[in-house]
């Protein structure tokens, strides 16, 4: 059984991103006019209103910005102390996720970290969760 | 993306309305409760409307006109309008909503349209008695904002986007801990000199430094009061102003700029500071009021956390960016210093009333007589509002 995890926020385009993560592909939509990435995922395009776009795949790297250590509970799926990162994916979207397969005390400003998949669920059903961890060397 | 406003316009709205009365419930006694021990949070005692009800009758009192002189009514989030005036039995000729300095920007716009003279603008909260979630799974599931939309990696609630904004300003800039916790330290020290204020014992860095972290790096002194309360301000045609009990306060100078553009991902927040926004308020609000940054005698910002205060002197240019946590040290921004912020200890020492217990302070420093708590000489007063990059800025100045 998947691990249980806060609720999803779902609309239709959420719902496009997380049928991808079921096959472990990370993908983010792209203005088919402008070549604009957005996130979360949205039926219009910020910066030039065009509704047409494509699922395109991440490269699946981004550079660490910042994180937070929660130190205080506040969901039972994620205990105490619990860190959670906001990176820059390559491809310029900020991104959150958690880090994995290393200490939190590891964690450096610009630091490249590489995409990872933990398994999940909730009431809307089974899917993978994009996390980050240190490069495959 | 272009962001213009229009100086001709705008300027001659200048000292166009003024505050002539305040009110506030009795934030200390109410969050003690009977026998002075703190209301549990959910121990229903009050609702919203009990608040803002009390909190409208005082600022009548206090600028000495009845609720039948109101034509225009402005409610706070946690209140319908519409019941509002029911319950007060009022039919204004003009209403709007929004945080505090929102709807003193759109009362100073309806009195000059000439839909209303003296609007009423009302706010209450029982976020105590109703025990209101700021994060965690009680608020999950909604729609698409960064306060909960990542809850399936474990983030939530305002204090940890917060917490990033603050960590991303020390990996940049180098800030330090001990730097941060000058702001919850001075900000207590006010509040021990206002009788009003919900916190009564002073702080002293040591405290903050080993007080828990709640989502590190802030720490439980960062954070705001949960406590109940209700605020109200009356806001005049200036010319009608003097007709009223208190001295008139000036509304000098409004600015406001939002800074939404892929908010969720928190880019202006950890990528900006949201310092565009900032830039664009005070190229609004300094130049129509005719001051700059060093005519302000007392500032007060927006401080649901501590880390407000830094990127709010950091945009409107009181100090460097990046240089924030130094500016807050050796007293500056403490009564007696030479920028004293949030006077009556703020949403952190005071009353977290969401931006509302701010304006009656600065009222009230203007007007003058607040003893040990008064700035000298204040003339000029200046309340930044900035809550995830939506930013608006009021300037008062003391009336003729």
């Amino acid at each position: 059984m998947a691990t249980p995890r806060p609720i999803r926020s779902m609309d239709p385009y959420a719902e496009q991103f997380w049928t991808y993560t079921r096959q472990k592909d990370f993908r983010l939509q792209q203005c088919s006019e402008c070549s604009k990435f957005r996130w979360p995922p949205g039926p219009t395009c910020d910066r030039c209103l065009s509704d047409e776009f494509t699922w395109t795949p991440m490269a699946g790297r981004g550079k660490v910005l910042s994180w937070v250590t929660f130190r205080r509970g506040y969901f039972p799926e994620y205990p105490a102390p619990h860190t959670v990162i906001v990176l820059e994916l390559d491809e310029g979207p900020l991104f959150v996720a958690y880090p994995v397969e290393m200490d939190v005390g590891d964690l450096r400003e610009g630091m490249v970290l590489s995409l990872r998949w933990a398994d999940g669920q909730d009431k809307f059903g089974e899917y993978n969760l994009p996390v980050f961890g240190p490069p495959a060397s | 993306m272009a962001v213009s406003f229009d100086r001709t316009r705008l300027g001659p709205l200048k000292d166009t309305v003024a505050v002539v009365g305040v009110g506030e419930t009795d934030y200390g006694a109410d969050y003690r409760g009977t026998g002075g021990r703190a209301v549990a949070k959910g121990e229903a005692r009050y609702d919203s409307y009990t608040l803002a009800s009390r909190a409208l009758k005082r600022a009548l009192d206090d600028a000495g006109l009845t609720k039948d002189d109101i034509d225009g009514l402005c409610t706070g989030p946690t209140l319908s309008s519409e019941r509002a005036c029911e319950l007060w039995g009022m039919n204004p000729r003009w209403s709007g909503s929004g945080d505090a300095a929102q709807c003193i920007i759109q009362a100073a716009m309806a009195i000059n349209c000439g839909l209303c003279t003296t609007v009423a603008l009302v706010y209450g909260n029982a976020q105590r008695s109703m025990d209101t979630a700021y994060g965690g799974s009680r608020v999950t599931g909604g729609g698409i904002t960064s306060y909960f939309y990542y809850a399936p990696w474990g983030l939530t609630s305002q204090g940890a986007l917060y917490a990033l904004f603050f960590q991303r300003h020390k990996l940049l800039y180098g800030t330090t801990d001990e730097q941060l916790g000058a702001i919850a330290v001075a900000f207590r020290k006010h509040a021990c000199m206002n009788p009003n204020a919900v916190m009564q014992k002073p702080i002293t860095i040591e405290d903050y430094l080993k007080a828990p972290y709640v989502s590190e790096p802030l720490r439980l002194f960062d954070y705001c009061l949960i406590n109940d309360g209700g605020v109200a301000i009356i806001v005049r045609r200036a010319d009608m102003a003097k007709d009223c009990r208190q001295p008139p306060v000036m509304v000098s100078g409004f600015g406001w700029s939002e800074e939404n553009v892929d908010a969720t991902q928190l880019r202006p927040r950890l990528k900006d500071f949201y310092h565009t926004a900032h830039r664009e308020v005070a190229a609004q609000v300094y130049p129509m009021a005719g001051v700059t940054p060093k005519d302000i005698d007392v500032f007060a910002t927006y401080d649901s956390f501590s880390v407000h205060l830094l990127a709010s002197l950091e945009g409107f240019g009181f100090c460097k960016e990046g240089e924030g946590g130094a500016f807050v040290q050796n007293g500056r921004i403490e009564i007696g210093g030479e920028l004293p912020c949030n006077t009556s200890g703020g949403m952190l020492s005071e009353s977290y009333m969401q931006s509302w217990n701010h304006q009656p302070e600065l009222v009230r420093q203007l007007r003058g007589g607040l003893g040990t708590r008064q700035v000298q000489g204040a003339e000029v007063a200046q309340y930044v509002h900035d809550v995830a990059g939506k930013c608006k800025s009021i300037i008062y100045t003391k009336g003729g």
